[in-house]
């Protein structure tokens, strides 16, 4: 502390605050607040690959999305994150009846998300797209310059260190906020999640017929609705009214060929969820 | 297996085609959890009001837990201090987001935590990064006398945006309470200071008034201008399953961590 104090370590009046006040002071994490955003890499495109909603369909849903991540990598530089699906619910039902807490939960659903990683990156390595684990996120940049995507698992490197949620068991944190975080982190251009749906719907639409579809919609109208059921985990949706960077947030049908593609163009397809005085 | 309507192909299970953002599935999936290492103390020590202070404050600290180590099973988590107060107004500086300032910090407490890993090497204690921290602190708490580990959660880039500004909100107070509450550990002991809890800052205001024992609603609502321990802490107790109280005492007074490992009310506990 005493080498701080010296005159001839240059602080900024903020840095001054910050070594000299507790971090838990409110005022000293409102000074951080008006602090200039540097976007690290503001061309790349964060798309979520479903677990449930594609990489459990297999061949059928996976080979057509392959195809468009390929046709367009020339254009678009994009991280793909992604799900965890059935084996995750599998291993949390039986995690749960062992009585193991949420972040033992998140281990195993880590390395659900892992495999469904290593299996788009199988199928995407004749084209000289790497897997990178969290700790190798340092090569991306060059990956990304050179290949034009990465493919990663989409949960959040907490491990053990998971929160547990309000309610149950369920890790609160995964892939969809994983991603999220990354977005965000990295100052994306877009965050988009590829789904087996063509976006938000009032319910389920699997299993009520009745549920009307969102085109678009700001987070606070989305959780003023306290919906029982989300299309995204509920903490992206807390983290983006906090974001600095990510602006809206996009949900598309991946069995319908095309939507991705059009998503990266810019195209309004799907549903978007905008971030609170961003509305256009 | 099976194969629905929609071609998924699915493991058949309580979640099998449940959405997890359901609140009714969410629900259902409340039961016990039963500890994993009950017998295990986590002790913190602070980086700024202990680390940060070097010999004259951390020796002692140590010796303490060497003369516990024959009856308490401790693990000890290390907080960063001064320096990453340092990279923060650096990273600031230049527009770095949370997750940057995150993965930056991480390193000072690395650092805090592997020089008392040293100091503490000679009476049987290991440093273990986070992924040992996950595959091997039994077999390294069955095999060794205590571990230490890095206090501040591996979220690196992945660290949550804070409610207000820039720094990121889990610290080495959140991530060494998370590996007690994971572990479902007898005791988590945060080593400051201060003797714990008052209603100002104790340094700055002679009329601050010291609180020994609160409900962690309770201090959230009084919404206090500063506190000993990050505020993440507080919500991070408010869902604890097994760890529902923290203990904060004075790791400057001799004698104060093994009056707390004794069961002993001092410093200010904060309960669920």
């Amino acid at each position: 502390m005493k080498d701080m104090e010296d005159k001839d370590v240059v602080l900024t009046e903020l840095g001054r605050q910050l070594i000299f006040r507790s971090l838990t002071d409110a005022s000293v994490q409102q000074a951080t607040e008006g602090t200039s955003n540097f976007a690290i890499l503001p061309w790349v495109n964060v798309v979520k690959i479903g677990g449930q909603s594609i990489m459990d369909r297999g061949r059928s849903a996976v080979y057509p999305l392959v195809q468009e991540i390929v046709e367009n990598l020339e254009r678009h530089k994009m991280i793909l994150g992604t799900g965890a699906g059935t084996r995750a619910r599998h291993i949390y039902s039986l995690a749960i009846d062992l009585g193991l807490p949420t972040g033992v939960l998140t281990v195993l659903g880590t390395a659900v998300a892992w495999q469904n990683a290593q299996m788009l990156h199988y199928l995407l390595a004749q084209h000289g797209i790497p897997f990178i684990e969290p700790e190798g996120f340092g090569t991306l940049p060059h990956y990304l310059m050179e290949r034009g995507a990465v493919v990663c698992q989409g949960m959040p490197p907490y491990k053990l260190w998971e929160p547990n949620p309000p309610i149950g068991r369920i890790p609160p944190q995964r892939t969809d906020t994983g991603c999220f975080l990354v977005a965000e982190v990295y100052g994306a251009r877009k965050m988009i999640y590829v789904k087996d749906e063509d976006g938000l719907y009032t319910a389920d639409p699997k299993k009520d017929p009745s549920a009307e579809f969102i085109p678009r919609i700001s987070v606070h109208d989305l959780l003023a609705r306290d919906l029982e059921d989300l299309i995204v985990e509920r903490a992206v949706l807390e983290f983006m009214a906090r974001a600095r960077h990510v602006r809206e947030i996009q949900f598309i049908n991946g069995l319908k060929p095309g939507q991705l593609t059009a998503a990266l163009n810019g195209e309004p397809v799907g549903t978007i969820i905008y971030r609170n005085g961003d509305a256009k | 297996m099976s194969q629905d309507h929609s071609s998924a192909q699915h493991v058949a299970s309580n979640l099998m085609r449940e959405s997890l953002v359901d609140k009714h599935v969410i629900a259902r999936t409340e039961s016990p959890v039963s500890a994993i290492l009950p017998d295990v103390n986590v002790i913190q020590i602070g980086g700024r009001s202990i680390m940060d202070r070097g010999r004259s404050a951390l020796l002692p600290v140590l010796e303490e837990i060497v003369a516990n180590q024959a009856q308490h099973r401790m693990i000890i988590g290390v907080g960063a201090g001064v320096r990453s107060r340092h990279i923060f107004s650096v990273g600031l500086d230049l527009g770095l987001p949370t997750g940057a300032l995150a993965a930056l910090s991480a390193k000072d407490s690395a650092q805090n935590a592997y020089m008392v890993s040293c100091l503490l090497a000679k009476h049987g204690f290991v440093y273990l990064e986070a992924p040992f921290v996950v595959q091997l602190l039994p077999a390294m708490l069955a095999a060794a006398r205590g571990a230490v580990f890095n206090g501040i959660p591996p979220y690196s880039l992945w660290e949550h945006p804070p409610l207000l500004g820039k720094l990121p909100p889990h610290g080495s107070d959140a991530g060494s309470y998370l590996v007690g509450e994971v572990f479902g550990a007898r005791s988590v002991i945060f080593l400051k200071d201060v003797d714990g809890v008052y209603t100002e800052d104790p340094k700055t205001d002679p009329s601050a008034e010291f609180i020994p024992h609160i409900r962690v609603q309770n201090l959230i609502d009084r919404k206090l201008r500063t506190l000993p321990i990050e505020p993440v802490v507080l919500d991070l107790l408010t869902r604890a399953k097994l760890v529902r109280g923290v203990r904060i005492i004075n790791g400057l007074t001799a004698g104060n961590l093994t009056r707390a490992l004794q069961g002993e009310s001092l410093g200010t506990l904060i309960e669920q």
